[in-house]
């Protein structure tokens, strides 16, 4: 670290005071916009459903991602630091899209990580490609989205329709076990997604198979945490000098 | 189970209603707005980093063009989903916290919850503002707990950082594992078309992968998710027609 005058420090403490009000003022913003969306198509619509069906399909989901909401900001806050982390929870995409960006942009400008230098250069390449996020997806999606897909036969539109989960879902998977580089867990999830969905869904009520995927996670993160001393552990040691890298 | 209303697997007539939209551009403006205050904080304050403004700028460019690839790989998968939830939501969820992997997994449990498939006739308008209803509760707990959690771990970074390491490195890697794991072995039963799809896609990511890493092509680690979904629908497609 090197050392800095005391006018730094102030101005350092300034952007500070700047990015950490603004990003909660801003975050709390898209999260009243985006979280009102379904509740005014309910009061603008009359589809009948009960709230009894919302908060069963929200548990179903929560089973799923809620380690996630608690997990991801403690992972990814010694990555991005304060600022950061209310652009990142705000963009998403934080993994495949804004960490690559900053690790871009420090190079680029010779940013030694950990440094204030390093943690602006990351709010700037963050604060660039999130332009590029929303022009893209305005330009490409809003504006010509409908259009492209409806110059699509209706043939296309209907394999994409219909066919769109697993096409993605072959993709994402393969991404993550090359990504996640962790052989024992990933044996053991196709284990355990072989057994939930083909020995015990069929043979269960409804209640239980609406819990596929929470069971096939619950089994999965106990079998790998009780056997996680077998084999070698090396992969969270690769992960540690990787979450160090930006700020 | 049978929905007294919303019958209709009219998806588009409701998802794209007029104040929707107001909404998804309100949200993008969101974006907008922090962005334009965190450049002009950098800016600002960049002498208290030893930083040139020449520099703030080369770093807000690089940021941009390294997010090129990985945006138009997420619009590829947005226009793909467009038919599913409609414009305005596809912009709230895909443009906000939240990527097009996790929206259609957390979609597809949701309409699990009330035994309807994403996209076929099971999938009605009532199905649709339940699936709305999971991702947006979902994406609020995300936000919430950055909201709850960030300031805690500012001031006390050095501790809370090293919280129980081994189990910070096991449980998140697994549960996702888990989940795709059990999201693609879900499509197995439906029929063998699906199981195309699934197989077409997971080849052309490793290859994909595969010449990424041997050729070096940082690239085409980016896109190898549009070129998976493209190849899947492609198979599916001289498949069935």
């Amino acid at each position: 670290m090197s050392t800095y005058t005391p006018e730094q420090d102030a101005l350092f403490a300034a952007y500070t005071r700047t990015t950490n009000n603004w990003g909660r003022i801003t975050l709390f913003a898209g999260f009243l916009i985006a979280t009102s969306v379904p509740f005014i198509v309910l009061a603008t619509t009359d589809l009948g459903i009960t709230m009894g069906q919302v908060i069963t399909a929200f548990i179903a989901v929560a089973a799923v991602y809620g380690a996630f909401y608690v997990v991801e900001p403690l992972t990814y806050f010694p990555i991005l630091g304060p600022a950061g982390m209310y652009q990142a929870f705000l963009i998403g995409n934080i993994a495949n899209k804004l960490v690559p960006s900053a690790i871009v942009a420090q190079s680029t400008i010779d940013a030694k990580p950990g440094t204030r230098k390093a943690a602006y250069a990351a709010t700037a390449a963050i604060s660039g490609a999130a332009v590029v996020h929303v022009f893209s997806l305005l330009l490409l999606v809003g504006i010509l989205g409908t259009w492209i897909v409806s110059i699509m036969p209706e043939s296309v539109t209907e394999v994409a329709r219909l066919y769109i989960l697993p096409s993605i879902l072959g993709g994402v998977v393969v991404q993550l076990v090359a990504t996640l580089k962790q052989a024992r867990s990933t044996v053991i999830a196709i284990v355990v997604a072989l057994v939930v969905v083909f020995l015990v869904v069929p043979n269960t009520p409804k209640l239980v198979s609406s819990f596929a995927i929470a069971l096939c996670v619950i089994l999965t993160v106990a079998i790998s945490w009780f056997t996680r001393h077998i084999g070698s552990g090396s992969s969270s040691d690769e992960e540690q000098t990787e979450g160090s890298l930006i700020n | 189970m049978i929905l007294a209303q919303g019958t209709s697997t009219d998806i588009v007539s409701i998802a794209n209603a007029p104040l929707l939209w107001i909404l998804a551009l309100a949200v993008l403006g969101v974006i907008v707005l922090q962005s334009a205050v965190y450049m002009k904080a950098v800016r600002k304050n960049a002498a208290g980093a030893d930083m040139t403004q020449r520099e703030v700028f080369q770093a807000f460019r690089a940021g941009g063009v390294a997010a090129i690839g990985p945006s138009l790989a997420v619009v590829l998968v947005a226009i793909a989903l467009l038919p599913l939830f409609g414009t305005p939501s596809i912009l709230v969820r895909i443009g906000l916290i939240g990527s097009a992997a996790t929206e259609t997994a957390s979609a597809s449990i949701a309409a699990g919850t009330v035994g309807a498939n994403l996209g076929d006739s099971t999938y009605t308008q009532s199905v649709f503002l339940i699936a709305l209803f999971a991702m947006s509760l979902s994406g609020a707990c995300w936000m919430i707990s950055t909201l709850i959690l960030t300031p805690i771990l500012a001031r006390g970074q050095d501790k809370l950082t090293k919280v129980n390491p081994a189990l910070m490195a096991i449980v998140p890697s697994a549960a996702l594992l888990a989940a795709f794991s059990g999201l693609t072995v879900t499509e197995f039963p439906k029929s063998a078309i699906h199981i195309l799809a699934v197989l077409v896609s997971a080849t052309i990511m490793a290859i994909c992968l595969f010449v990424a890493r041997r050729l070096d092509q940082a690239w085409l680690r980016e896109w190898a998710l549009g070129f998976s979904i493209i190849g899947g629908l492609i198979a599916t497609y001289i498949a069935t027609n």
